[in-house]
């Protein structure tokens, strides 16, 4: 058991343990935090992959972006009991049993994949060639990404433009009659 | 680093996948549901950089440009979700979603 | 534009058919316009609440020009060279053109089965190529211009008679006093004229009929032949506030109809046996060619009946055989090929047998025909043609709308129903007479004959003058019939000429004589009108003359041809004797009831005082029409030198497009009547002596007592006056039991309230119980589907993913 075994198994169990959280528990905001150890979890997974800036960013943006905007949602959509939105035990029942036939069916989709290098090649490319290749410029052969980077800006932009014109205050119109 | 292979990843990977479905299927409030997407996402985002790590060695730089590509995409969605659960909660005063059920046939 | 229409000469008639539908079409627009203008300034000037003078006027124009270029391109087409050098491409090329219409498939497409089987035998062998088409086209030949010149002459008088006649419509309110005669519910009938109606409809009339006249094919003839049904129809219901006239109406369409019916399985029947309907095409299907590629043939343009030969070799082949000299004729007539067929692939009868396959014919050579048609559909094919004659026409026994139809306006009688409409019957078999079989010409004649009779007794005792003539016109409608069934084709069709000129006179004399009479219509009410009605008195003695067969007057001629062809007939076939007696009885009648109607009306004392006191003569747009038409009615026939019957100008003309096998068929029969002739001249001036004496002798100074006593039921006076109980036989044999039967099928359908609950429980377990459960069992199902749509977003999730992992689940088995 080398290291990284020991690693694996530790992160791989905190991270399963806290999906399975996110799914069985009642309360939101105890999933939400669940969904954050979940969250951590992964990312120290890329860490352990070689993957450091995309732990970095995975820790950045999922965690400190998006789950702190879930959370926000959750505060502005708190209504009194919220916690009395259970599901009927039939749904678990049927849920459990969607989910565990689909386990199976990708479990046994997955399992004959081989390594493709066997013992691992050594580190993944670092911070400095995934960012030259997002600016465009390949290296040693290798493709660049500035298309999709560019794509994925402006697809941002739009995003939360159009975000923020969904969500703006909009005016009661219960009362008719109003100027 | 020698003997952690793929597999043990996807199948990590595949569990956090089916996890992120039930809880989608399951859960009645609007977050959660957001909440299993995040999972899903998740999920296939190990698949990438896992594949990077121990597929060909062409996959090395994309599966990380790849699973960024998917994290800033997924935080959009997220934005965009929650303006949804906004407004649908400034129209029905609750996050649940069998109220959304105005399609009915 | 000038250019284009003078290209092609015949192009004019097409514009001079088409300038009544144009008057037409503007007298719909404005009529339209009117309607729906009501309340602005436009309303007032297209007539608004009093009908205008201005739409009789545009229709008068459009039938004066029609006229006009009908008598000059007569005169143009009769001037033609080619009529002198024979040359018929020259004469087909100018005078007659064809367009699709219709066309399903190309000019490549393989021919109708009946050509496919000679094909099959000799591939080498032309066929025709048809295909499902509907043609357009016309043929002016000597019969069709003449003809359109007589109809658009008439027709212009007419109309111009009716701007007189029918000024009473124009007023803003009409009260009709018959309507409430009739209907005792209502008083003080009120209604706005309707001048531009008339004319609307008159014009309508006169395009389909023009078109009719020279149409080429069966089909166009068809529509055109519905359509003057239908002007007919809204003409005699022209005063459809009347229940009279709106049965009459009825009556006269669904008369014609029955006509139609055979009409169109006729039409059916030469469309899948011939191929074509084209009138010429399928004249060359059915008669042997006139020559072959050695010269003329000695059985030119004659039916050859043909046997199947048994037994049937081949099923796709069929094989036919001449029958033996003093045989039975054959099962089968053949079909022959067109004219453009290849000339050295045909063989006549006279010479040695070929190596050609065809018709195995022993000693003789074959023909490269296109197989045989059942001679018995032949035949039906004939009659269907005659049936529908026999709708249009009046004949026997489909004659009782005729008289009915007088319930419309006086003109309106004159044109459609004595000049016009009903000669399109005769016209039609004129036109086709080489398509008919000698059965069905005896049909024809025989059909003729008993009309003609029938109900020129039935004139005798009318009192309304207008049924007077309308019997009048049975009659001689039957003599044309009888004229063109004993092969008197150019007879036949030169009384039609006459008879159109001088009828049309008689009933427009009779139009002013009511009206000037203020609507009196009833002869024993008249008399001594002579005084006061000094033209139409004359004119009508004109016309009564020249139906009575007097010398030098049209009808006399046109009466001593069909007189002759009569003869020649029934001396050759002495078994069809009743073919002369009938006519010749008929003259005699005629005159009489002709001259029993002048004498009484214009004739002896007045025997009604309000009449006698209120008559006035018509004015001259109404008597101008009655002078015009008294001239025609005198010389239209005439010839030089004038007393020889066989020199009329008209009867040469119209021999020009007789068929040409007339004179080799008939040829016993003409010289029969050749060598009679005088003594028929002389019979038949006798009989109309007979009848003129008569009707003077009763009727110059009759006793008041007879003409206006009743007459006593159970008389033969009775059995005449009620029309041979006609109506009332139809009444029994087709209105009541039809009437039964409706009422029968209707039984199945009506609310709880009406009708027998036996019924209604049998269509509720059968027709409506199914078709209702059809529909229950749909809505049924919909609604269990509906079910599915929950509207829940997590079941609509759960479903996704349970489908995808049903799909997985599949793609692993699979895999494995």
């Amino acid at each position: 058991m080398t290291l990284s075994h020991a690693l694996f198994a530790i992160l791989a169990s905190v991270t399963a343990i806290s999906a399975l959280g996110v799914v069985l528990s009642g309360s939101i905001v105890r999933a939400a935090v669940w969904l954050l150890f979940t969250l951590l979890g992964v990312s120290m997974l890329y860490f352990l992959l070689g993957a450091e800036f995309l732990g970095a960013a995975q820790l950045i943006v999922y965690v400190g972006g998006t789950l702190v905007l879930v959370i926000f949602g959750i505060m502005l959509t708190a209504q009194g009991p919220f916690s009395s939105l259970k599901t009927r035990p039939m749904e678990w029942v049927v849920g459990g049993a969607l989910g565990a036939v689909l386990f199976a069916l990708l479990v046994n989709a997955v399992w004959p994949i081989p390594d493709l290098q066997p013992g691992g090649a050594g580190t993944l490319p670092g911070t400095g060639p995934l960012g030259m290749g997002f600016l465009g410029i390949a290296n040693n052969g290798a493709v660049a990404y500035l298309l999709p980077f560019e794509i994925v800006s402006v697809h941002l932009l739009v995003v939360l433009i159009g975000a923020a014109y969904l969500a703006r205050a909009k005016r009661h119109q219960r009362t008719e009659g109003e100027a | 680093m020698t003997d952690l292979g793929l597999t043990p990843f996807l199948v990590l990977a595949s569990f956090l996948f089916v996890c992120g479905v039930v809880c989608i299927a399951t859960k009645r409030n609007a977050i959660g549901i957001l909440m299993g997407v995040e999972l899903v996402l998740n999920a296939a985002n190990l698949n990438f950089v896992a594949f990077a790590r121990f597929g060909p060695p062409s996959f090395r730089l994309e599966g990380q440009v790849f699973a960024l590509m998917v994290i800033v995409l997924a935080a959009a969605e997220a934005a965009v979700a929650l303006a949804i659960i906004l407004n649908f909660y400034n129209n029905h005063s609750t996050v649940d979603v069998d109220r959304a059920d105005e399609l009915r046939g | 534009m000038l250019d284009f229409l003078l290209a092609v000469p015949g192009r004019l008639y097409v514009v001079a058919t088409l300038l009544p539908l144009l008057a037409f079409t503007l007298l719909l627009l404005t009529g339209l316009m009117r309607r729906l203008s009501v309340g602005t300034p436009l309303h007032r000037i297209l007539g608004g609440e009093q009908p205008r003078l201005l739409g009789a006027l545009i229709v008068l124009a459009a039938m004066a020009s029609s006229a006009t270029i009908g008598v000059t391109n007569l005169q143009r087409f009769l001037a033609d060279p080619a009529h002198a050098t024979h040359d018929d491409a020259g004469l087909a090329a100018r005078w007659s053109e064809r367009m699709d219409w219709f066309r399903l498939g190309s000019l490549d497409t393989d021919p109708p089965p009946v050509f496919e089987k000679q094909r099959q035998e000799n591939p080498h062998r032309k066929v025709p190529r048809t295909a499902l088409a509907l043609e357009l086209g016309y043929r002016i030949d000597h019969l069709s211009a003449v003809l359109f010149a007589m109809v658009t002459v008439v027709g212009t008088l007419i109309v111009m008679f009716s701007i007189g006649y029918m000024k009473d419509e124009r007023n803003a309110a009409v009260e009709d006093h018959e309507v409430e005669k009739q209907t005792p519910t209502v008083h003080h009938f009120h209604r706005r004229g309707r001048f531009g109606r008339f004319f609307l409809f008159l014009s309508l009339f006169c395009f389909s009929m023009l078109n009719l006249l020279i149409a080429d094919n069966l089909f166009q003839i068809f529509v055109s032949w519905e359509l003057v049904g239908l002007c007919s129809f809204f003409l005699i219901g022209f005063y459809y506030e009347r229940p009279s006239a709106s049965y009459a109406a009825n009556k006269a369409f669904i008369m014609n109809r029955i006509g139609d019916a055979g009409f169109l399985v006729a039409i059916m029947i030469a469309w899948t046996s011939l191929g074509t309907l084209n009138i010429e095409e399928m004249k060359h299907r059915l008669r042997s060619p006139a020559a072959d590629s050695h010269g003329k043939l000695d059985l030119a343009e004659q039916f050859v009946r043909v046997n199947l030969e048994d037994p049937i070799v081949d099923d796709s082949v069929k094989r036919y055989s001449l029958p033996a000299v003093d045989a039975e004729p054959g099962t089968h007539l053949a079909l022959f090929p067109l004219a453009w067929e290849e000339a050295d692939h045909f063989h006549g009868l006279g010479y040695k047998r070929s190596q050609d396959h065809g018709f195995e014919v022993p000693d003789v050579l074959t023909f490269t025909s296109y197989g045989a048609m059942p001679y018995w559909l032949f035949v039906a094919m004939g009659l269907g043609l005659f049936l529908g004659c026999v709708g249009k026409s009046a004949q026997m026994p489909l004659h009782t709308w005729l008289p009915d139809a007088m319930e419309g306006p006086t003109p309106v009688s004159a044109l459609i129903h004595a000049a016009t409409m009903v000669a399109a019957g005769v016209y039609l078999v004129g036109r086709c007479f080489a398509l008919f079989a000698p059965e069905v010409l005896l049909v024809i004649a025989y059909t003729g004959a008993v009309t003609m009779f029938v109900a020129a007794t039935i004139a005798l005792v009318m009192t309304d003058i207008k049924r007077v003539l309308a019997y009048s016109t049975v009659s001689q409608l039957g003599l044309m019939m009888l004229a063109l069934g004993v092969g008197g084709w150019v007879a036949g069709l030169l009384h039609l000429l006459t008879h159109a000129f001088f009828k049309a006179l008689l009933f427009l004399g009779a139009g002013s004589v009511i009206h000037g009479c203020h609507h009196e219509q009833d002869l024993r009410k008249m008399g001594g009108l002579a005084k006061k009605m000094r033209t139409t008195a004359l004119t009508m003695l004109v016309g009564v003359l020249a139906i009575a067969g007097t010398p030098f007057f049209s009808g006399w001629y046109s009466k001593d041809l069909v007189l002759q062809a009569a003869l020649g007939f029934g001396l050759t076939h002495p078994q069809h004797i009743a073919l002369i007696i009938l006519p010749l009885l008929t003259a005699a009648m005629t005159a009489f009831y002709m001259f029993r109607l002048w004498f009484l009306a214009f004739a002896g004392a007045p025997r009604d005082h309000h009449v006698r006191d209120h008559a006035h003569e018509s004015p001259l747009i109404m008597t101008l029409p009655l002078v015009i038409l008294a001239a025609f009615s005198i010389g239209v026939a005439w010839g030089w030198p004038l007393w020889e019957v066989d020199h009329s100008l008209l009867a040469h003309a119209l021999n020009h497009s007789a068929p040409s096998f007339l004179p080799t068929v008939y040829a016993h029969e003409y010289e029969t009547a050749h060598h009679y002739h005088l003594a028929v001249g002389g019979a038949a001036l006798l009989a109309a002596a007979l009848g003129f004496g008569l009707a003077a002798i009763k009727y110059w100074k009759p006793r008041r007592a007879m003409v206006l006593g009743d007459i006593k039921p159970g008389t033969p006076a009775n059995f005449l006056a009620k029309k041979w109980y006609f109506d009332e036989l139809y009444d029994a044999v087709v209105l009541k039991p039809t009437v039964a039967i409706a009422r029968f099928a209707g039984a199945f359908d009506k609310r709880p309230t009406e009708g027998t609950l036996a019924a209604r429980r049998y269509d509720a377990a059968t027709l409506d119980g199914w078709l209702n459960g059809l529909g229950d069992a749909t809505l049924s199902a919909g609604r269990s589907l509906r079910r599915l749509q929950t509207g829940r977003l997590r079941s609509y999730i759960l479903v996704l993913a349970l489908t995808t992992a049903a799909m997985l689940a599949i793609l692993t088995v699979l895999k494995t």
